[in-house]
């Protein structure tokens, strides 16, 4: 299985370069002071509700079996969460609305789209990403299938993909156009994608 | 999308306190169309409270033909519950159709009854009403920004804009965007009552009456008093009943029209009849001419069809939408043949 951190891999990478360069200008915002001052009737008020949090706030979400401990703020979604702050890269940021399909992860085995999920409402939900797949069964099938031109949407594809499979290990052609309704190509490569799918199946049968 | 307090309650009680507070709050489900709107910056709460974490507020509860549903129940758990499919089949089909898997594996029943209109117009900025004007400028409704572009004063963005997915009834006035809860309807057919709660206690009300025609610029079409939560939605199966959907994409679209109908029966004919559209006017519309029509008769393909005919009376689309109210007589039809198990391709 390939390495779930870029930075273990050798050689320069796109986003470590981009990352260094942003050094300096993030260190004067970080360090400014955050100073989150409550009055007295705001402080009485929270005091009757549940707890609010606002501003930086440290959680854990349990990724590809791992738990990650990292610092949120409640308006982070889930998406940029995995892919900016745990270099869990392989969800996509295309539409970031929910339309188009390439963030999709599996949440607690459903498939949902990350981008339009708060970070800190996936405490102690179960996430997987594609990066915890077996290459040989649902991306294999891709690539011998060639599912994919551009690759933008395949990531999600893959992740709808698995998450169907694992529900439905023998799906027909019909179950597939269903479960992979909710991503989107606009390469056009969907007969592709619908072969990959049931050819996965079949790999997966094969290896059970 | 703009920083925010976030608090997740376990318990309606303490959701209810969170989103009382002093500044302005919006309760997350799915976060399928708030989160959506937060990041283009249609609405900006102070606080966001979380209710999917509240055991009570999710579950399907049937006790003989009395049905309950959690506000908070995922859209997939109103298609995969198995005596729900048996008792209102029409609840089912219309949430069966609803985005895609993602979106149904997110979405809750509340949230599609609590959705703002999926307008355009609306979703840019400017209003459930076709804009609102200063001089030759239109103001963005949340903003009070000018967008820079020149309109004459009696322009509306709606009428005179881009209406192909918007009301073809109740199209008077300003308010012309079409309803867009596809879980509306059939609940409006089937008479269920909807309970909020408040800082003032706990209210319910049919949930025909969670919307209204806005009047005035900034005025919401959903009835929900500030820092009221819709907590369930209740109502007794029984009529025969169903929905019938026409989009434009095979899936991951919204209707163009929804009919959801539920019916009595005396023997082979109807006694009473609900008839509910979606997608047409800017509140769920009822059909009453449709429901006159059916009622005293066997369902059959030409009653079925002489209650589309009748639902369409009256109907006023605008410059682009013409064609919905032959889909709306079509989907009247076909609903009411629905219900009854007959097959429209086979009359």
């Amino acid at each position: 299985m390939p390495s779930q951190d870029p930075r273990g891999r050798s050689g320069p990478s796109r986003r470590d370069f981009l990352r260094g360069s942003g050094v300096a200008a993030a260190t004067a915002v970080l360090t400014a002071p955050a100073v989150d001052a409550l009055d007295e009737a705001r402080a009485a008020e929270l005091a009757q509700g549940p707890p609010v949090l606002s501003g930086d706030t440290t959680i854990t979400l349990q990724v590809n079996g791992q738990a990650r401990e990292v610092v949120v703020e409640p308006r982070s979604t889930l998406l940029d969460t995995l892919r900016n702050r745990l270099d869990v890269t392989g969800p996509k940021r295309v539409c970031d609305r929910g339309s188009c399909g390439a963030c999709t992860v599996i949440l607690d085995g459903d498939p949902i789209y990350a981008c339009t999920t708060l970070a800190v409402s996936c405490q102690g939900h179960a996430i997987e990403t594609l990066e915890s797949f077996d290459p040989e069964i649902v991306p294999a099938a891709f690539h011998r299938n060639d599912a994919l031109m551009c690759g933008y949407c395949t990531p999600g594809f893959v992740t709808a993909c698995k998450a169907l499979l694992d529900k439905n290990p023998n799906p027909t052609l019909e179950d597939v156009r269903r479960g992979l309704d909710g991503n989107i190509c606009r390469c056009g490569t969907y007969v592709g994608v619908l072969q990959a799918a049931l050819d996965a199946a079949k790999a997966l049968r094969k290896e059970a | 999308m703009r920083a925010f307090e976030y608090a997740s309650p376990t318990s309606i009680a303490d959701a209810v306190k969170a989103l009382g507070g002093s500044g302005s709050s919006a309760a997350l489900a799915g976060g399928t169309d708030l989160i959506s709107r937060m990041k283009d910056d249609i609405v900006r709460p102070a606080r966001v409270v979380y209710v999917k974490g509240i055991p009570e507020l999710s579950g399907i509860r049937v006790e003989g033909s009395v049905v309950t549903l959690g506000a908070a129940t995922r859209l997939v758990d109103l298609v995969q519950h198995a005596a729900l499919a048996e008792l209102a089949p029409a609840v089912r089909q219309a949430a069966l159709e609803v985005g895609s898997p993602q979106i149904r594996n997110m979405a809750t029943l509340g949230g599609n009854l609590c959705q703002r209109p999926c307008d355009w117009y609306f979703r840019n900025g400017f209003g459930l009403l076709g804009g609102r004007k200063q001089g030759r400028n239109l103001v963005r409704e949340l903003e009070g920004e000018y967008a820079p572009i020149d309109v004459e004063e009696t322009a509306h963005l709606v009428r005179d804009g881009d209406n192909r997915y918007a009301a073809i009834f109740m199209t008077d006035g300003d308010a012309l965007y079409a309803h867009s809860s596809s879980l509306a309807p059939p609940l409006i057919a089937l008479g269920a009552t909807a309970t909020l709660v408040g800082p003032d206690g706990e209210r319910t009300v049919p949930v025909a009456e969670l919307y209204r025609i806005p009047q005035s610029a900034g005025e919401s079409e959903l009835t929900l008093r500030p820092g009221e939560l819709l907590t369930q939605v209740r109502f007794t199966a029984g009529p025969r009943n169903a929905t019938y959907e026409v989009r434009q994409k095979q899936s991951h679209d919204w209707p163009l029209v929804l009919c959801s109908v539920a019916l009595t029966m005396d023997g082979d004919r109807v006694s009473k009849a609900s008839v509910v559209l979606g997608s047409v006017a800017p509140i769920p519309y009822r059909a009453e001419a449709a429901e006159r029509a059916i009622t005293g008769h066997v369902v059959s393909t030409e009653t079925a069809e002489a209650a589309g005919q009748a639902a369409v009376e009256g109907a006023k689309p605008l410059s682009m939408n013409g064609y919905k109210v032959t889909l709306t007589r079509t989907a009247v039809k076909r609903a009411l043949l629905a219900a009854v198990g007959q097959r429209y391709w086979e009359g």
